[in-house]
């Protein structure tokens, strides 16, 4: 069985703007310590940094790699997802990567961050990208 | 792993049947076998749309759950689904929690705290029964979430509330982790592929700071 850390910078309002900003820099020696084989993190906006400070210190674990942002009513492209993939790739192989959004859709069930109908539709595109990557592989 | 596999960290938004239901099962007006009736439904829909989208690996969408790490509560003795609202009476700076909540745009009646009421034992397993009953839908991986040990522990201890029932944090933190630990061993026992621990409050210890401000968990 596999276990993860999930760390976000909060999911309970649609305002990006009140929501934390800042990279995972002061959190990497706590997150080497742990007995953890993935961690699932936000990549989906530029509030959560740059790839290379989670990617440089920690490319021998698993990353759950935030491609969609679950607040926004606009569904993200194949090709926008397959870009942040590409970034991740400079520093873990494909089997150490999985595609997720940033957070949930429904943290708290009374203030649910989007609808059926689009968390359907940013799984659908997550998946059409895997598809695309994994035939680049070969 | 599958490379690239697909997947969520873990909650679904909520229909407004469910939402109906939880707030009729809160408040006692619907029985648990009636509830459990609506949420099985709303998790199945909630499955069909992950298997039709392609994903790879399958989550409940946490449609039994209050909120990520509340719904303990219906799960552990010693503790009390507590509204933010209510909280607000045993805070000191009740004006700046006020304040706080209000600049952050959280909704003190729509958010709930698990607060740790007296000592903690296990009544039910936490997740165990959510990943059966997602086993019987699908034949993929299963990952399940919950919350971690840090925002639990800090999230239920409200002096006030907590005092009578552990002498500080680290007491109740040890008995946390107990029950964190049993769980995480009967659901790798029930098949379990992925078990991911939530712990989104890590961010504000290193960059509330910067943003000069606390959040509510």
């Amino acid at each position: 069985m596999r276990t993860g850390l999930h760390v976000c910078r909060g999911n309970w309002s649609r305002r990006e703007d009140v929501l934390l900003s800042g990279d995972y820099a002061h959190l990497l020696p706590a997150f080497a310590a742990m007995r953890v084989r993935q961690f699932v993190l936000e990549y989906a906006t530029p509030r959560a940094g740059d790839i290379a400070v989670v990617g440089q210190a920690l490319a021998d674990r698993e990353i759950g790699l935030g491609v969609v942002n679950p607040r926004t009513a606009a569904v993200e492209t194949p090709v926008e997802i397959i870009a942040r993939v590409e970034a991740a790739l400079r520093w873990y192989r494909p089997g150490q990567v999985a595609l997720n959004p940033d957070c949930g859709f429904g943290c708290f069930a009374h203030r649910c961050v989007n609808d059926h109908e689009t968390a359907t539709a940013k799984l659908g595109a997550m998946a059409a990208a895997a598809r695309e990557l994994r035939q680049r592989q070969g | 792993m599958l490379p690239f596999s697909v997947t969520q960290v873990g909650s679904w938004p909520r229909s407004r049947e469910l939402l109906r239901a939880l707030r009729d099962r809160q408040q006692g007006r619907l029985s648990r076998a009636e509830f459990e009736r609506v949420a099985d439904g709303e998790t199945r829909r909630c499955v069909e749309a992950q298997l039709a989208a392609g994903v790879d690996i399958v989550v409940d969408g946490e449609q039994r759950r209050d909120n990520f790490y509340s719904f303990i509560t219906d799960k552990l003795d010693g503790t009390r689904l507590m509204s933010l609202a209510e909280m607000l009476d045993t805070v000191e700076d009740k004006a700046a929690f006020e304040e706080m909540l209000d600049t952050l745009d959280v909704p003190a009646s729509a958010i709930r705290n698990p607060t740790c009421t007296g000592k903690l034992a296990r009544r039910e397993p936490l997740a165990v029964d959510d990943l059966r009953f997602v086993q019987q839908l699908t034949d993929k991986p299963v990952k399940v979430t919950l919350p971690g040990p840090y925002l639990l522990t800090r999230s239920m201890w409200v002096g006030a509330f907590t005092r009578g029932a552990y002498p500080d944090k680290t007491a109740m933190g040890d008995d946390v982790v107990g029950i964190l630990r049993q769980e995480l061993n009967e659901l790798a026992a029930a098949g379990a592929a992925f078990v991911q621990f939530d712990e989104p409050v890590l961010t504000e210890i290193v960059m509330g700071e910067d943003c000069e401000r606390r959040t509510f968990m």
